[in-house]
């Protein structure tokens, strides 16, 4: 192929200009001028509408204003003189990123971060493009994180300080939040619940159907809301349940690796044939059943009476008639 | 033209080919096309049709001044396109989530070059402390990517929980990496004399045997960007493994999430269909016994007898009195 300089794109209105090449227009003419145009205006400037006024060339314009944002790039109407009264502007605000100012130590340190994290879609790497970064093929992964499509809105959201309202455990819920984390596998949310007056912490990934932000700014935390200590750090105290001390038999085979996990402070006594008793402090009973059925025979609960009774109750109910 | 991606895609993936042309002013297609991650053939294509764009009345003059020929792209685009777009939500969200994770490793330096970008990246775009990554740090970790890092072959203490065994373990290291919260050691194992995948947190020792970690690079050891071979301890893809299938209702679906390789589909009845490969009947009566009464098997039968007997193993145990 030799070189192929610019070429001039037909003086006329072709109903075959490519899709592509409409929306490029459109966003360099909204952009360019930096006042509103009326869809007139546009239709007459960006090759591809529909000759004629009318509802074909309102409806085209209206799909590319859609494709437009679903890929962020907002288009606004505002208010204008002339028969059509309204006019369509791309704020350069609304478009552009603010300068980062970053160095190019600082560049290469953002680039191999994204592509060490698989976060289940390309967005890291379509944010590199967004940046002008290179995007390193080829590194290694460290970390695979979930994604989950909540994700995105509720980081918006905490940038907006924006409350957010989502349906969990069959409850619609109001927070306004203050922490996105991921911890021991999962993503929570942390955050003030409205409706409880209360802290709570929220499994992303248990959210049903979509989370939605309000009003940026609708947000306001208590005084002193700590998120970093609104989630503990094992899952049998992330609950709303009654505080109460489980003791927990591990034996000798495992005793060594679930110290490592639960710490020495959990240790209430140590048998003669390496097996251990731990205290634990349990507000999510469903959330410890789980952790000690991963250990299968290697761990039973001693007491309280009720918590070992409801474990046997459990495995009857798993085991079926005898 | 527009069947490869949508043009709502192509847009994007065009603007910020031009932002960074804009400020490059030339460029090789090769350098370009490794750059995005485009063919050769797609970068042409796309940059020949902005060069048809621009603003009106689309004289030359008011085009984009783009000349592209099959070794070389030159471009002239002029300040508006230089600078960057904003990020969306989804980008957003991934940078700062890629960076925090990288900056949560074991050993990461909060004041390097990483934790200056992150500090910049949330000055201009909002964010400090709202998005926080805590990975777990188990006891063996920086022996073990260390030998992973420089080659060295490693001797483990390792309780599988797929076997219910502890056994020592001579394992030349491939990758050690974070999957779902956990992290793993992928590695030849000589014991087996193939690709293992070992969680670091059952790992009870770890010693350098001396020696450098052989290549087994025969085809088992995951390549860039490929799912490992041994997708999890419990799931080693082989003629051993069974496909199950699950029936869960609300209170299991967490499974859906949590493990990897599985597959659900809504059933008739309103509870979810979890199809999953087990390569181990001492894991999967396990994960029965999580599950409890909010999971059925529904095939192979015999599967659905080993949640059973997981339960009455422990039952036993548990009718023999408390222990003190």
């Amino acid at each position: 192929m030799g070189p192929s300089g610019p070429r001039v794109a037909p003086p006329t209105l072709s109903p075959m200009v490519d899709r592509l090449e409409r929306l490029t227009d459109l966003v360099l003419v909204l952009l360019r001028d930096n006042r509103p145009k009326s869809l007139r205006e546009i239709a007459s400037e960006v090759p591809g509408y529909p000759a004629q006024e009318g509802e074909a060339r309102r409806q085209a314009f209206e799909r590319d204003k859609r494709t437009l944002r679903d890929g962020g790039i907002e288009v606004t109407a505002v208010p204008i003189d002339g028969p059509e009264q309204v006019g369509y502007v791309i704020r350069p605000e609304d478009y552009y990123l603010p300068d980062l100012d970053l160095a190019a130590d600082e560049q290469a340190a953002l680039n191999l971060a994204v592509a060490g994290v698989h976060l289940g879609d390309p967005s890291g790497r379509d944010a590199l493009w967004r940046l002008g970064l290179p995007a390193s093929a080829g590194a290694r992964p460290v970390a695979e994180l979930p994604a989950l499509p909540a994700l995105p809105v509720l980081h918006g959201a905490l940038r907006a300080r924006a409350t957010v309202s989502f349906d969990y455990r069959g409850e619609r819920r109001r927070v306004d939040p203050a922490q996105l984390r991921f911890h021991g596998g999962w993503w929570y949310l942390v955050g003030h619940d409205l409706d409880r007056a209360a802290p709570r912490t929220f499994r992303v990934d248990r959210m049903d159907g979509d989370a939605s932000a309000g009003a940026p700014g609708s947000a306001v935390l208590p005084d002193g809301f700590d998120p970093d200590a609104a989630l503990p750090d094992v899952p049998w105290r992330i609950g709303e349940g009654a505080l109460v001390t489980v003791a927990v038999h591990v034996d000798a085979a495992l005793a060594g690796l679930v110290l490592d996990e639960v710490g020495e402070s959990a240790l209430e006594r140590r048998h003669d044939d390496g097996s251990v008793v731990l205290h634990l402090e349990v507000t999510n009973i469903a959330a410890l059943r789980s952790w000690l059925f991963e250990l299968g025979d290697h761990a039973e609960v001693i007491g309280p009476d009720e918590v070992r009774a409801g474990v046997v109750s459990w495995l009857e109910a798993v085991a079926g008639p005898a | 033209m527009t069947t490869r991606a949508d043009a709502g895609a192509r847009l994007l993936r065009l603007l910020a080919v031009l932002t960074w042309l804009a400020r490059q002013g030339r460029a090789t297609v090769s350098e370009l096309s490794e750059r995005f991650g485009l063919d050769a053939d797609e970068l042409i294509a796309d940059l020949e049709l902005a060069a048809c764009c621009g603003l009106p009345p689309y004289s030359p003059d008011q085009l984009m001044e783009i000349i592209v020929d099959d070794q070389e792209v030159i471009a002239d685009l002029g300040t508006e396109l230089a600078r960057p777009r904003r990020l969306t939500a989804a980008e957003g969200f991934a940078l700062a989530a890629s960076a925090r994770a990288i900056l949560a490793v074991p050993g990461a330096d909060p004041d390097g070059a990483l934790g200056r970008a992150v500090a910049k990246l949330e000055a201009v775009l909002g964010g400090r402390g709202l998005l926080r990554v805590d990975l777990r740090e188990p006891a063996h970790l920086a022996v073990i990517r260390e030998a992973s890092d420089a080659g060295r072959q490693l001797e483990l203490h390792y309780y599988s929980a797929s076997s219910d065994r502890e056994s020592t373990r001579i394992v030349d290291p491939v990758s050690v990496r974070l999957i779902e919260g956990h992290w793993y050691l992928d590695g030849y194992c000589h014991n087996v004399a193939g690709m293992r995948r070992f969680r670091v947190d059952r790992v009870s020792e770890a010693a350098l045997t001396g020696e450098p970690a052989a290549h087994h690079g025969n085809g088992d050891a995951p390549g860039p960007g490929e799912e490992a071979a041994p997708s999890s301890e419990a799931f080693v893809p082989g003629p051993e493994a069974t496909v199950a299938h699950l029936a869960v209702d609300g209170d299991a679906v967490w499974i859906t999430e949590a493990l990897l390789n599985s597959s659900s589909e809504p059933l008739a009845d309103g509870r979810t269909g979890v199809t999953l490969a087990v390569a181990s009947t001492v894991w999967f009566g396990r994960l029965l016994l999580r599950l409890g009464p909010h999971a059925e098997v529904l095939d192979p039968p015999e599967l659905a007898e080993t949640g059973r007997q997981a339960a009455r193993q422990l039952l036993a145990r548990y009718r023999g009195g408390a222990p003190n």
